[in-house]
C-alpha cells in the first residue's frame, strides 16, 4: 500500500474512531439497560455527555493531573495513527501503555483517598493485562514472519485458526481495558461504591471529556488489534464481525459477572491468560500450529 | 589523596581528574583504528602479580581484625575462607604449575569498541559523580557532625577510594591478560568495600564484608577458571584466545568466568550485597549501579559471550537472565525505600543484559550493549536524583517523598524526567526492551519461557516506577505554580547533563547504534548487519522496525504542548473530594467523628503481606542457587 493511503487511513482512523467508539458506547449503554429490564438512555447519549462536560467550567484538584488529561488522550491518538500506518505491533503497545499510564499517574498525583485508591487499582490492573497484550503480539509476529502490522496483510492467510488460543486470551484484556465486570475495580461504573469512581473521582468537566474520549479510541484500537485476527482474502469483513463479537462477549459477562478483587484479577489474568498465549507460542514453536 | 584535608584542594583535584577522564576517554573514541594493542615491559607484570596478593592478603587482615574487634561472625569467617579459596588455587598456578613466567600474554592489554564503550561509561558518568560527590559529601559530614555521629572529616579517604575505582575500571575493560584482569577486578572489590564501610557504623560494616565475601566467589571462579585454561589443551590466560575457540572444550572455565560475572552483577542469589549496599553515602550507590562493580560483570558475560554462542549453557543463562528480570521487578514493588527499588530495578536491567548474552544472536548482543550504556546513564541519574532530594528532606523512604513536586519542582521534574527514561517509549532502555523482545521471538521450543519471564517482568517495572511518581506528584489542591527551589551546581548542573544525554543519545540512537555497537559487533565475531539496519530515523532489525524519530517527535509534542500551554488558573482549583465533609476549601482536613477536624493521610501500595522481601525471598534465593547449580550440572555433563 502507498504512503499516501496509509497516511490517509491514519488521518481517517482518527476522526471515525471516536465516533465508532461513543457509538458503541451507546448501544453497550442501551443493550445492558434492556438486559436489565429498562428503556435505558438514546444511543448517541455518550456524545451528548462529552459535549456537556466539554462546556463545563474546567475545575482541577492539581496541576499534574491536567497535563496527563491531554497526555492520556495525545498519546492514545499517537497509537492509533501508528497501527493505522501498520508500525510494529509492539511499538503501537508501547505507545498504547504510555497512554494509558498517563491516567493513573494523573490520578495518584491528587491527594484525594478515592482517587488514589482508583489510581493504585488502575495500576493492578496495568499489571494484569500489560504481559498478556505484549506476549499476544509474539505468536502473531510468529505467523506473520514480522512485529510490523503490514506483515499480518501481506501474509495472506487469516490468523485465527492458528491462533485462537491467543485470541481468548486477548478477550481477558479487552475485558480489563474496557473496565467490565469481573474486572471493573479501578473505578466502578456506579458512584457509590467503595472507591466512590475511583481513577476518575477527581476528575471533571472538560478533562473528563477528555478522558472519555481517549477510551473511545482505546476500545477501538484494541478492537481493531482482535479485527487483525482475519483481515486477509475474500472474508475481510469477518474482522469487523470478529471485533463487533467479541465486544458483545464482554456486554454479557459484564452483565452476568460482579466486581471481584484485584489480587483475584492479577492472578487470574496471569495465570489463564498468560498460559494461554504461552502454549501458543509453544505450540508454534514446536511447529503443531 | 589521602593526605589533602583541605576541602577546596581535594575539590579542585576531584574535579581536574574528572576532567582528564572525560576528555581522554573522548580521545580514545576518536582515536579511531581499533582494535589497539599494547604490552608493557614483562616487568609490570611481577607488579600486577604482587599487588593482587597485596590485595587478598588486606582482605585477609580486614577479616581477622574484624575478627578481633567484633568478635566470629559468619562475614568474616566466609571472608578468610574465600579469600584462601581464591588466593591458594593462584598460587599453586603460578608457582607450581607455570614456573616459568606464563604471566606474559601478548597483548597484555586489547582495546575495541566494546572496551572504549565501557571506558566512555566509566570516565564520563564515573566522573560527573565523583563531581557531584565532593557538594554532596560535604552536606553528609555536616549533617552526620550534626547528629554526633562524626568528628572529624574522613572524606580523603572517600574520595581516595572513589579515584582508585574509576581507575580500576578503566584497567579492567583493557586487560585482555586474564591475570590483569583478575588484578583489576580485585582492586574494583576493594574500593567497593572501602566505599560500603565509608560511614563505619556497626550495619556499614556487616554489609561490606557481605559484599567482600559475595564478591570474592566470583574470585574463586576467575582463579579456577585460571588454572583450569592452563592446564587446557589451549594452554593460554589470554582472554582473546578463550573467546576465538571458545565452547565445547573450555566450557567450564567460561562457566566460572561467567559465575564471576554474576557475582559481580549482583545477580539473584547474590543479590543481598548490592542492597546491603544501599547504606553508603548516595554517590558510592550511583558509581556502583551506573558506571562501575555490577557493569564489570555484564561487560564479562557480554565480551565472552562468543565464546559459549550456540550452547546449553547459552539457553541456561537466557532463562537465568530471565528469571531474574522477573523476581527483581516483583520484589521492587513491595519496597518503600527509594534507592531499593533502584536497587532491585538495577539488578533487573543486567538481569536483562544477561537475558540478551545468553540469547546470543547479533540483534541480542546489539540489545545487551545498548542497555549498558542507556542503563548506566538512567541509573546513574537516578541515584543521584535520590541523593539530592535525600539532603533536602533527609529521608530515603518513598512516602516521605510525598508531594516534592511542589516544595523541589527542579529537581522532582528531572527525577520524574529520569524515571520515565527507563519506563516509556521512545527512550534508550525502552527501546532495548523491545529489541530485547524482537531479538527472544522464534530463536527455540525455549524462548517461550524467555519470552514469559520477559513481559511479566516487563509489567511489574510499569507498576513500581508509576507508583513512586504518583507519591512525588502527589499533593493537595493549590493554585499556581510552585516556587522554584534554589539551584545548586553540583547538584542539578550534573543532574540536567545527564538528563540531556539520556535524551540526546536516545534521538541519535541510530548513530550510536553506527558509531559504536555495530563495530564492537563486528570485532566479537557477529555480523552487525543481522542486527539493525539504521536510517537517520529508524532502526529495523529482521523482523520488526522502531520509527525513532517520529515516535520521539509525536510524544515531545503530545507531552509538551500540555505541559508548557495549559496552566490552571487559581480560580478552577478545587479541593479533592471526601463525600463532602472537606474543613474549607485549600486545605486537606476532613471533619471526623464527633466534629474534630482530621488531616488527610494518603500512602502508596506496596502489598507487604504477598509480595514483600521476606515472603519471597524463602523461594528467590532457592530459586537462584538451583539454577545456577543445573547450569554447572549442565556444562559438566
Amino acid at each position: 500500500m502507498s504512503t499516501g493511503w496509509l497516511i490517509g487511513s491514519a488521518v481517517i482512523a482518527v476522526i471515525v474512531a471516536p465516533l465508532i467508539g461513543g457509538l458503541l458506547r451507546g448501544i453497550d449503554r442501551k443493550l445492558t439497560a434492556h438486559m436489565q429490564g429498562r428503556i435505558g438512555p438514546p444511543i448517541i447519549q455518550p456524545f451528548y455527555d462529552v459535549i456537556k462536560l466539554l462546556g463545563k467550567k474546567p475545575m482541577v484538584a492539581g496541576g499534574a493531573q491536567l497535563v496527563f488529561a491531554y497526555a492520556f488522550l495525545a498519546l492514545i491518538i499517537t497509537a492509533v495513527v501508528f497501527f493505522a500506518l501498520r508500525q510494529d505491533l509492539l511499538v503501537v503497545l508501547f505507545i498504547l501503555f504510555f497512554g494509558s499510564l498517563c491516567l493513573p499517574i494523573g490520578a495518584l498525583s491528587v491527594k484525594s483517598p478515592y482517587s488514589q485508591l482508583g489510581g493504585h487499582r488502575e495500576l493492578l490492573q496495568f499489571l494484569a493485562y500489560e504481559p498478556i497484550l505484549l506476549l499476544a503480539a509474539i505468536p502473531i509476529a510468529l505467523k506473520a514472519g514480522g512485529f510490523p502490522i503490514t506483515n499480518i496483510f501481506e501474509y495472506g492467510q487469516p490468523l485465527l485458526p492458528n491462533l485462537w488460543i491467543t485470541f481468548i486470551a486477548l478477550l481477558i484484556v479487552l475485558a480489563i481495558v474496557m473496565r467490565k465486570s469481573p474486572f471493573d475495580i479501578s473505578g466502578s461504573e456506579h458512584a457509590h461504591q467503595e472507591l466512590v469512581r475511583g481513577v476518575l473521582t477527581e476528575y471533571s468537566g472538560p478533562y473528563l471529556a477528555l478522558i472519555e474520549i481517549g477510551h473511545w479510541y482505546e476500545m477501538v484500537l484494541l478492537l481493531s488489534i482482535l479485527g487483525l485476527f482475519w483481515v486477509v482474502g475474500s472474508l475481510w469483513w469477518l474482522s469487523i464481525i470478529i471485533a463487533l463479537g467479541s465486544w458483545f462477549i464482554m456486554l454479557i459477562v459484564d452483565n452476568v459477572t460482579t466486581r471481584l478483587t484485584w489480587s483475584w484479577m492479577v492472578k487470574f489474568a496471569w495465570g489463564a491468560g498468560i498460559t494461554l498465549v504461552a502454549l501458543n507460542i509453544l505450540f508454534i514453536n514446536l511447529g503443531w500450529m | 589523596m589521602l593526605g589533602i584535608k583541605n576541602h577546596k584542594a581535594r575539590g579542585s583535584i576531584v574535579f581536574l581528574t574528572a576532567a582528564v577522564l572525560i576528555i581522554s576517554s573522548i580521545f580514545y573514541l576518536r582515536q579511531g583504528s581499533f582494535p589497539i594493542e599494547y604490552s608493557p615491559h614483562p616487568n609490570w607484570d611481577w607488579v600486577v602479580l604482587v599487588l593482587n596478593y597485596a590485595i587478598l592478603a588486606y582482605f585477609l587482615f580486614v577479616a581477622i581484625r574484624d575478627f578481633a574487634q567484633r568478635g566470629i561472625s559468619r562475614h568474616n569467617i566466609l571472608t578468610v575462607v574465600l579469600t584462601l579459596a581464591a588466593g591458594i588455587p593462584l598460587a599453586i598456578f603460578e608457582f607450581s604449575q607455570a614456573p616459568h613466567t606464563p604471566l606474559e600474554v601478548v597483548p597484555t592489554l586489547y582495546i575495541d569498541h566494546l572496551s572504549v564503550i565501557m571506558c566512555l561509561i566509566v570516565s564520563i558518568i564515573g566522573s560527573l559523580i565523583a563531581v557531584y560527590a565532593i557538594r554532596y559529601m560535604k552536606d553528609h559530614e555536616e549533617h552526620r557532625m550534626h547528629l554526633g555521629e562524626l568528628k572529624e572529616t574522613t572524606q580523603p579517604r572517600f574520595f581516595f577510594f572513589m579515584l582508585i575505582f574509576l581507575g580500576a575500571m578503566n584497567g579492567l575493560v583493557f586487560a585482555n591478560n586474564l591475570i590483569w584482569l583478575a588484578f583489576f577486578w580485585e582492586v574494583t572489590t576493594l574500593a567497593c568495600y572501602g566505599l560500603i564501610r565509608h560511614d563505619e557504623t556497626p550495619i556499614a560494616i556487616t554489609n561490606a564484608f557481605r559484599a567482600l565475601w559475595m564478591c570474592l566467589i566470583g574470585s574463586v571462579g576467575f582463579s579456577l577458571a585460571i588454572m583450569f585454561l592452563w592446564n587446557s589443551p589451549l594452554n593460554t590466560i589470554s582472554l582473546a584466545a578463550v573467546i576465538e575457540n571458545g565452547a565445547p572444550v573450555l566450557l567450564l572455565p567460561i562457566a566460572l568466568l561467567c559465575l564471576a560475572g554474576l557475582t559481580k552483577a549482583a545477580q539473584v542469589p547474590f543479590q543481598s550485597w548490592l542492597l546491603g549496599a544501599m547504606v553508603a553515602p548516595t554517590p558510592v550507590s550511583a558509581l556502583l549501579h551506573s558506571s562501575t562493580m555490577v557493569n564489570a560483570g555484564v561487560y564479562l558475560v557480554l565480551r565472552i559471550a562468543p565464546a559459549f554462542q550456540g550452547t546449553h549453557l547459552s539457553t541456561l543463562i537466557a532463562i537465568y537472565g530471565g528469571a531474574v528480570f522477573l523476581i527483581t521487578a516483583i520484589l521492587a514493588i513491595s519496597q518503600s525505600e527509594g534507592k531499593k527499588v533502584l536497587a532491585y530495578s538495577t539488578i533487573g536491567n543486567l538481569g536483562l543484559i544477561i537475558l540478551c548474552a545468553g540469547i546470543n544472536t547479533s540483534l541480542a548482543i546489539a540489545v545487551g550493549i545498548m542497555l549498558l550504556i542507556f542503563h548506566a546513564i538512567s541509573k546513574g541519574l537516578l541515584f543521584l536524583c535520590a541523593g539530592a532530594i535525600e539532603h533536602h528532606i533527609w529521608s530515603r523512604d518513598i512516602e516521605d517523598m510525598e508531594g516534592t513536586a511542589t516544595k523541589l519542582p527542579v529537581l522532582t521534574g528531572i527525577t520524574i524526567a529520569a524515571m520515565f527514561s527507563m519506563l516509556v517509549a521512545p527512550f534508550g532502555v525502552l527501546i532495548t526492551k523491545w529489541g530485547a523482545m524482537e531479538a527472544a521471538t522464534g530463536i527455540g521450543v525455549w524462548s517461550t519461557l524467555v519470552l514469559v519471564l520477559l513481559m511479566l517482568g516487563s509489567g511489574a517495572t510499569t507498576v513500581f516506577w508509576a507508583k513512586w511518581i504518583g507519591r512525588l506528584l502527589c499533593h493537595s489542591p493549590m493554585p499556581g505554580r510552585a516556587k522554584r527551589e534554589p539551584l545548586i551546581p553540583l547538584y542539578h548542573g550534573i543532574l540536567l547533563i545527564l538528563i540531556g544525554c539520556a535524551v540526546v543519545f536516545s534521538i541519535l540512537i541510530a548513530s550510536v547504534y553506527n558509531g559504536v555497537i555495530a563495530p564492537s559487533l563486528t570485532e566479537a565475531g557477529y555480523n552487525a548487519a543481522s542486527a539493525f539496519t539504521t536510517s537517520a530515523w529508524f532502526l529495523k532489525s529482521s523482523i520488526g522496525i522502531f520509527a525513532a524519530w517520529p515516535i520521539f517527535i509525536i510524544i515531545a509534542l503530545a507531552l509538551l504542548i500540555p505541559s508548557l500551554a495549559t496552566k490552571a488558573k487559581p480560580e478552577e482549583s478545587h479541593a479533592s473530594y471526601m463525600c463532602g465533609e472537606n474543613v474549607e476549601i485549600g486545605t486537606d482536613e476532613f471533619v471526623a467523628v464527633a466534629d474534630e477536624r482530621t488531616q488527610l493521610k494518603t500512602g502508596g501500595f506496596y502489598i507487604e503481606n504477598m509480595l514483600g522481601e521476606g515472603n519471597l525471598n524463602r523461594f528467590v534465593v532457592p530459586i537462584g542457587v538451583v539454577l545456577l547449580v543445573i547450569l554447572f550440572v549442565l556444562v559438566v555433563i
